[in-house]
């Protein structure tokens, strides 16, 4: 079976979707826990555990709500950026024959940007889980936390924001293509 | 752009419409609009060449520069 483009994008959208959806069922649990953490602690045991941060809910309710926050921010970035990648491959803009459009340039522009975020986020995230620790509260890894991995997510936005500026390049190019005669 | 195309100075000179010239030279008609209303980027020499064979001229009475 030959690999074409059509078929690896294809893959690349199921993929995406798969990630998509666990991802937003991380931002959404990450959510609704912090949620009944602050308004009904008693329940947050029935819910859905990826973290325990119960020795900082009990050391302080607004640290508290300051790590679940960054959790959720980094929790919904990844998301939106799935989103948007699945919304360009769902979109009819998407033109493997003519692929330098403004809109394909846009779309690396708001993923560069958005896994900019990430790697902000995320990057305060350990810095503030570290100095929790340092505080003295028993922490979870950063890993259990969702906020590891800033460094990638930062290089990954200089990357795309290189790419970004190639393909700006590129729709230039292609549009001075399509006005020879 | 200070490059101005005077396509359409030399059909009317000519007598010759956009379909004709269309069909002499090979090119569709949206890309001598295109080089007609002064949208064009560049101009390859072999379409100059058809050009100015079809319309009997040469690329100085297509071709103008004036400064903005």
């Amino acid at each position: 079976m030959e690999i074409t483009t059509k078929r690896t994008l294809n893959v690349l959208l199921i993929l995406s979707w798969i990630i998509f959806v666990g991802v937003c069922v991380e931002a959404g649990g990450f959510i609704v826990n912090a949620f009944f953490a602050l308004v009904n602690p008693a329940v947050v045991k029935h819910l859905w555990h990826e973290a325990d941060l119960s020795a900082l809910l009990q050391y302080d309710v607004w640290y508290f709500f300051a790590e679940m926050l960054l959790m959720s921010v980094v929790a919904v970035l990844k998301a939106w950026l799935f989103y948007l990648i699945i919304k360009i491959m769902h979109d009819k803009n998407f033109n493997l024959v003519q692929p330098f459009n403004k809109e394909v340039r846009r779309f690396i522009f708001n993923i560069a940007c958005i896994t900019f975020m990430i790697g902000l986020f995320s990057w305060w995230g350990v810095k503030y889980t570290d100095w929790l620790v340092g505080q003295g509260v028993a922490m979870p890894d950063v890993q259990y936390l969702r906020l590891g991995g800033a460094d990638v997510w930062l290089f990954m936005s200089v990357t795309l924001f290189v790419i970004g500026q190639i393909f700006k390049r590129g729709v230039e190019i292609q549009a001075e293509n399509e006005l020879t005669i | 752009m200070p490059i101005i195309v005077n396509l359409d100075v030399m059909m009317a000179k000519r007598k010759m419409s956009l379909n004709e010239l269309s069909e002499k030279v090979d090119l569709t008609l949206a890309n001598l609009s295109i080089l007609k209303t002064g949208k064009a980027k560049a101009i390859r020499f072999s379409t100059l060449e058809a050009i100015c064979q079809a319309l009997d001229c040469q690329p100085g009475d297509l071709l103008e520069y004036s400064k903005e």
